[in-house]
C-alpha cells in the first residue's frame, strides 16, 4: 500500500473519532434535556457556539491560558443553563411548537449579538496542545489525540454519573416517570437544572475544543445542530445507546465522505441514508417500538 | 358463527405474547375473556383489530379471512372496539367524539363534503340524531357539550363504548369496560352492555372483575398467551385450574 | 361538519354575525390599501405578506393532522422554481406555469407522504426537515436550469407593467380563494378527521378513519397551496435564489403559525401579518433589526400562550370581569 494511502487512512480514522466524540457530547446533552424535561432544545447548537466564542475571547483578547479559558467558558455556559431551565424551558414543558418559537428567539438574539460583536467572519482559537506524534511514517498532531481522549473521558464520566450516583438515579427516575418521581420526593426542578447545566457544559466543552480544531463563525451552531438531529433520529430519540452508536456512524461518515464528495453532496447523502434507514425503522435504530 | 380464530400466535422478539389460540364466537353471544395481568388479552384484541399483525394463525370474520388487514378496514367490516387507556379524542366534546366516530354508515364522498351539498347535510343531520340517541343509551346525554378530557374516568370509558357503537358494529370488543369504575357506574355499564347485546350485537369482553361474568354466555380463560379453560361462567368460577392461575401467578386484588 | 356546528352552544350564532361583519370591514380595508399607501415598497411588502399567508395557512392545515412539515419552505421553493423554469425556459404563460407548479408540488408531496406516513411526530418532523434540505440541494445542483447558488433571474412576470397595484389585487383574490378553500376543508368532516388523527391515531383507526389516507390528503392539499404561493412569488419577484427557501424560512413559518395561534384558522394569517410587517418597519436599524423580531417572539409567547388570536377573548373576559366588579360595588 502506498504511503500516502496509509496516511490518509490514519488521518481519516482519527478525524472520525474526534468528530464522533464531539458530536456525541452534544447529542448526549440534547438527549438529557429531552428525557428529563421533554424539551427539544433546538438552541443547543447556539449554546455550543457561545461556548466556543467565550473560550476564544478569553484565550485571545484577555490572553489567559487556553485551558483556563475552557474552564471559564464551561462555567459561564453552565450558569446560563440554569437560567435557561428556569425562564425558558420550564414555562413551556412539553409544548413542541412553543419550544421551537422560544428557541428560534434565543438563536436569533445570540447569533446576531455575536455576529455584530465579531465582525471578522472566520477565526480560530489558538491550539490547546502543540507538537506532533510520530509513529513510523505516520504523524499525528497531539491536539487531535488529546481532544479524542477528552471526549471519551467526559463520556465515561457522564455515563458513570448517570448510572452510579444518587443524582444520576434521580435523573433516570424523572425520565421514566415524572409523577412517580415527584411522589417519591425527588426535587424535579433541581434535577432539571442539573441536567441543563450538564448539557450546556458538555456543549461548551465541545464548542471550545472545536473552535481550535475547525474554526469559529457565528453560524457554526446551525451546522452542528443538523448533525445532532441526525444522530438523534438515527439512534432513536431518548436512547443513550442510540446516541453513542449513531454518533459514531455520523462522525465516521462526516470524516469519510468528504474524501470523494463536495460538502453539500456529503450532507445530501447523509440525509438520504438517514431517511432510508428511518423508513425501515420508524423509531430509529435504538428507539422503543410502540406496541400500541 | 361470526368470528373464528385458528392458531393465533404473536411473538415480540423472543417473547410469545399469544400462542396458538383457537376461539369460536357464536352470533349474538357475550363472550368473556379473563386472565391475570400480562396474560395477552389486550394483545389478542390488537391482533383481531389489525393494530399489530399476527406472527401466525388466521382470523375469519363472517366467513371472510381478515388476517393482516389494516385497523380502519376492519372497522369498516363492522368490528368495533374500545381501549383500556385513553379511549377517546381528548380535545373534542363528548358529542363531537361520537359524531366523528360516524365514518362508515353513512359516508359522504369528498365532493359532497367539500361543497356542503344537501346529501352531505342530510347525512350529517342523521349522524347528529343517531349520536344523541347513542349518548342517551349510554347515559352521557347530560355532558354532551363538555370536553371529553375533563370527564371522570367512568364517563370516559362509557364514551369509548359510545364511540365504538357509532360504527354500527356487528361484533364489539370491550377492553376492560368496568375497570376503575365505582359501583354505580359499573351497574350502568353492565346495563348498557346488556341493552347493546339485546340489539343483536355480538360482544367479546376482557375483564378482571368477576362481576361481569354474570352477563357472559361463555367464558374463556387465558394465561401466558394460551387458552387454558373454556365454559359457562359457573363452571369457570369452580374450575381449580382457573383458581390456580389467579392465585398462583400474582393474585389479583380486584375481585 | 354541519352537525358539529349545530352541536355548539347557541351563542355561536350571534358570534357568527359579528365575525362576518368584522371580516367584511377587513376585506374593504384590504381593497383600499393601494389607495392609502402609494409607495411601491410598502405595496411590495403587502404582496409578499399575502404570499406568506398562503404558505403559513397551508402549513397549519398540515399541522392540524399532527404532522410538522419542516420541508414546507422547500416546497415553496419547488413551486417557485417549477413556475420560473416553465415560464422562462419552456415559454409557457406565467398564468399556466403558476398552476402547474402547484400541481407539481402536490404531486411531490403525495409521493413522499406515502412512505413518510409510517413516521410519527418528531421523526416525521426531522425526516421532512432532511428531505427539505435535500430537495433544495437538488434544485441548486440543476445549475443549467436553476442557476445554482446564484439563482435564476429575468423570470417572466404575470403583468406587463411596472406598477404593483395589479399584483396586489390579483394576489389578494388568490389568497382569499385559497383561504376559503382551506377553511371549507377545515370545517368539513375532512378537517375534523385530521384533528382526530392528531389526537389519537389508534382511536381514529378503530372507527374507520384511514390514518395514511388522511395524512396524505393533508399533505397534498397543503403542498398544492404552498406550490401556488411559490409560483406567485416567482412570477412576481422576477429573481429567485435558493437561500429564500432554506430551513430557517420553514422555522419562521412555524413561528407565524404558533405566534398567531395554532388552534385557530386565522392564527397564521394574523401571525404572518404581524411578524412579517412589523420587523420591516424597523428595517432602518440594519443589523439590529432581528432583535425586534426576537423581542416580539418572546413578548407574545410569554404573554399569550395560545397566540395572538386569543387577545380578543382575553380582552372580552377582562371587560366582563371589570363590569361585574363595578356592578358589585
Amino acid at each position: 500500500m502506498a504511503e500516502s494511502t496509509i496516511l490518509l487512512i490514519v488521518a481519516t480514522i482519527v478525524n472520525a473519532l474526534v468528530l464522533s466524540s464531539m458530536y456525541i457530547l452534544l447529542a448526549l446533552g440534547f438527549t438529557f434535556l429531552f428525557n428529563i424535561m421533554g424539551i427539544l432544545n433546538f438552541a443547543h447548537g447556539v449554546i455550543y457556539m457561545i461556548g466556543a466564542y467565550i473560550c476564544f475571547y478569553m484565550a485571545t483578547v484577555v490572553g489567559i491560558n487556553q485551558w483556563l479559558a475552557l474552564l471559564i467558558s464551561v462555567a459561564v455556559v453552565g450558569l446560563f443553563g440554569i437560567f435557561m431551565e428556569r425562564f425558558i424551558f420550564r414555562p413551556f414543558f412539553g409544548n413542541i411548537n412553543s419550544i421551537i418559537v422560544v428557541c428560534i428567539g434565543l438563536i436569533t438574539v445570540l447569533v446576531n449579538a455575536v455576529a455584530i460583536s465579531q465582525p471578522y467572519n472566520v477565526q480560530v482559537t489558538p491550539a490547546f496542545v502543540q507538537g506532533i506524534l510520530k509513529v513510523g511514517i505516520v504523524s499525528l498532531s497531539w491536539q487531535r489525540i488529546v481532544f479524542f481522549l477528552i471526549g471519551v473521558s467526559l463520556l465515561i464520566l457522564v455515563l458513570l454519573f448517570i448510572n452510579k450516583t444518587k443524582q444520576g438515579l434521580q435523573m433516570r427516575a424523572v425520565a421514566q416517570d415524572l409523577e412517580g418521581a415527584i411522589l417519591q420526593g425527588i426535587n424535579v426542578h433541581f434535577v432539571s437544572a442539573l441536567a441543563c447545566v450538564i448539557a450546556c457544559a458538555l456543549a461548551a466543552t465541545a464548542g471550545s475544543l472545536m473552535g481550535s480544531y475547525l474554526s469559529l463563525t457565528p453560524y457554526m451552531g446551525n451546522d452542528i445542530m443538523i448533525k445532532v438531529l441526525e444522530i438523534l433520529v438515527l439512534g432513536g430519540i431518548g436512547s443513550i445507546n442510540g446516541v453513542l452508536f449513531a454518533g459514531l456512524i455520523v462522525g465516521t461518515l462526516d470524516a469519510v465522505l468528504p474524501i470523494w464528495l463536495s460538502g453539500t453532496a456529503t450532507q445530501a447523502i447523509m440525509m438520504l441514508i438517514i431517511i432510508v434507514i428511518l423508513l425501515f425503522k420508524p423509531q430509529g435504530l435504538f428507539g422503543k417500538e410502540v406496541r400500541a | 358463527m361470526i368470528l373464528e380464530i385458528n392458531g393465533l400466535t404473536k411473538n415480540f422478539g423472543g417473547l410469545t405474547a399469544v400462542s396458538g389460540i383457537d376461539i369460536k364466537v357464536n352470533d349474538g353471544e357475550v363472550l368473556g375473556l379473563i386472565g391475570p395481568n400480562g396474560a395477552g388479552k389486550s394483545t389478542f384484541f390488537n391482533l383481531i383489530t389489525g393494530v399489530i399483525p399476527p406472527t401466525k394463525g388466521k382470523i375469519i370474520f363472517k366467513g371472510k379471512d381478515i388476517t393482516g388487514k389494516r385497523p380502519h378496514e376492519i372497522a369498516e367490516l363492522g368490528i368495533g372496539r374500545t381501549f383500556q387507556l385513553n379511549p377517546l379524542f381528548p380535545n373534542f366534546t363528548v358529542l363531537q367524539n361520537v359524531i366523528s366516530s360516524f365514518q362508515i354508515r353513512p359516508r359522504s364522498n369528498w365532493l359532497d363534503t367539500f361543497f356542503n351539498t344537501p346529501v352531505y347535510r342530510k347525512n350529517e343531520a342523521y349522524i347528529l340524531e343517531q349520536s344523541l340517541e347513542i349518548l342517551n343509551l349510554v347515559g352521557l346525554y347530560k355532558v354532551k357539550d363538555e370536553l371529553a378530557k375533563n370527564q371522570p374516568h367512568g364517563y370516559q370509558k362509557m364514551l369509548g363504548v359510545a364511540r365504538a357503537l357509532a360504527i354500527k358494529p356487528s361484533l364489539l370488543l370491550l377492553d376492560e369496560p368496568i375497570a376503575g369504575m365505582n359501583p354505580d357506574e359499573i351497574d350502568n355499564t353492565i346495563e348498557a352492555i346488556k341493552r347493546t347485546s339485546q340489539r343483536g350485537v355480538t360482544i367479546i369482553l376482557v375483564e378482571h372483575n368477576m362481576k361481569i361474568l354474570e352477563i357472559c354466555n361463555r367464558v374463556v380463560v387465558i394465561n401466558f398467551g394460551q387458552k387454558i379453560v373454556e365454559g359457562s361462567p359457573q363452571e369457570i368460577k369452580e374450575n381449580p385450574e382457573v383458581i390456580r392461575a389467579y392465585l398462583g401467578s400474582g393474585h389479583d386484588t380486584k375481585h | 361538519m354541519g352537525s358539529m356546528i349545530a352541536a355548539r352552544d347557541s351563542s355561536s350564532r350571534r358570534k357568527n354575525y359579528t365575525q362576518i361583519i368584522l371580516y367584511g370591514i377587513l376585506i374593504c380595508f384590504l381593497l383600499f390599501i393601494p389607495l392609502f399607501f402609494q409607495s411601491p415598497y410598502v405595496l411590495h411588502l403587502f404582496i409578499l405578506t399575502l404570499v406568506y399567508i398562503i404558505a403559513a395557512a397551508s402549513m397549519r392545515f398540515i399541522m392540524t393532522s399532527g404532522q410538522i412539515p419542516l420541508a414546507h419552505a422547500a416546497f415553496l421553493g419547488l413551486g417557485a422554481y417549477v413556475s420560473a423554469v416553465l415560464s422562462k425556459h419552456v415559454g409557457l404563460s406565467p398564468w399556466l406555469s403558476l398552476f402547474i407548479a402547484a400541481f407539481v408540488a402536490m404531486g411531490v408531496g403525495i409521493f413522499i407522504s406515502f412512505p413518510f406516513a409510517r413516521l410519527k411526530a418528531f421523526y416525521y418532523a426531522m425526516v421532512s426537515l432532511f428531505f427539505g434540505v435535500g430537495l433544495l440541494q437538488a434544485i441548486e445542483s440543476l445549475g443549467k436550469l436553476t442557476g445554482g447558488l446564484a439563482g435564476i433571474t429575468a423570470i417572466p412576470t404575470l403583468f406587463n407593467t411596472a406598477s404593483k397595484v395589479p399584483y396586489y389585487y390579483c394576489f389578494l383574490a388568490l389568497t382569499l380563494v385559497s383561504l376559503v378553500i382551506l377553511y371549507r376543508f377545515e370545517v368539513s368532516r375532512i378537517g375534523w378527521n385530521l384533528k382526530a388523527i392528531d389526537q389519537s391515531y389508534l382511536v381514529s383507526s378503530s372507527v374507520g378513519i384511514s390514518e395514511v389516507k388522511y395524512r396524505v390528503l393533508a399533505v397534498a392539499i397543503g403542498c398544492f397551496f404552498v406550490g401556488l404561493a411559490g409560483g406567485m412569488y416567482a412570477n412576481y419577484n422576477v429573481t429567485l435564489s435558493p437561500s429564500s427557501f432554506d430551513s430557517s424560512v420553514t422555522l419562521w413559518m412555524i413561528i407565524y403559525v404558533t405566534i398567531g395561534g395554532m388552534n385557530n384558522f386565522s392564527g397564521p394569517i394574523i401571525g404572518t401579518a404581524v411578524l412579517f410587517l412589523i420587523p420591516q418597519y424597523f428595517s432602518g436599524l440594519k443589523q439590529y433589526a432581528p432583535f425586534i423580531s426576537a423581542a416580539i417572539l418572546f413578548l407574545v409567547i410569554f404573554m399569550f400562550r395560545n397566540g395572538l388570536v386569543c387577545i380578543p377573548g382575553l380582552l372580552m373576559a377582562f371587560y366582563k370581569r371589570k363590569k361585574s366588579t363595578s356592578k358589585s360595588r
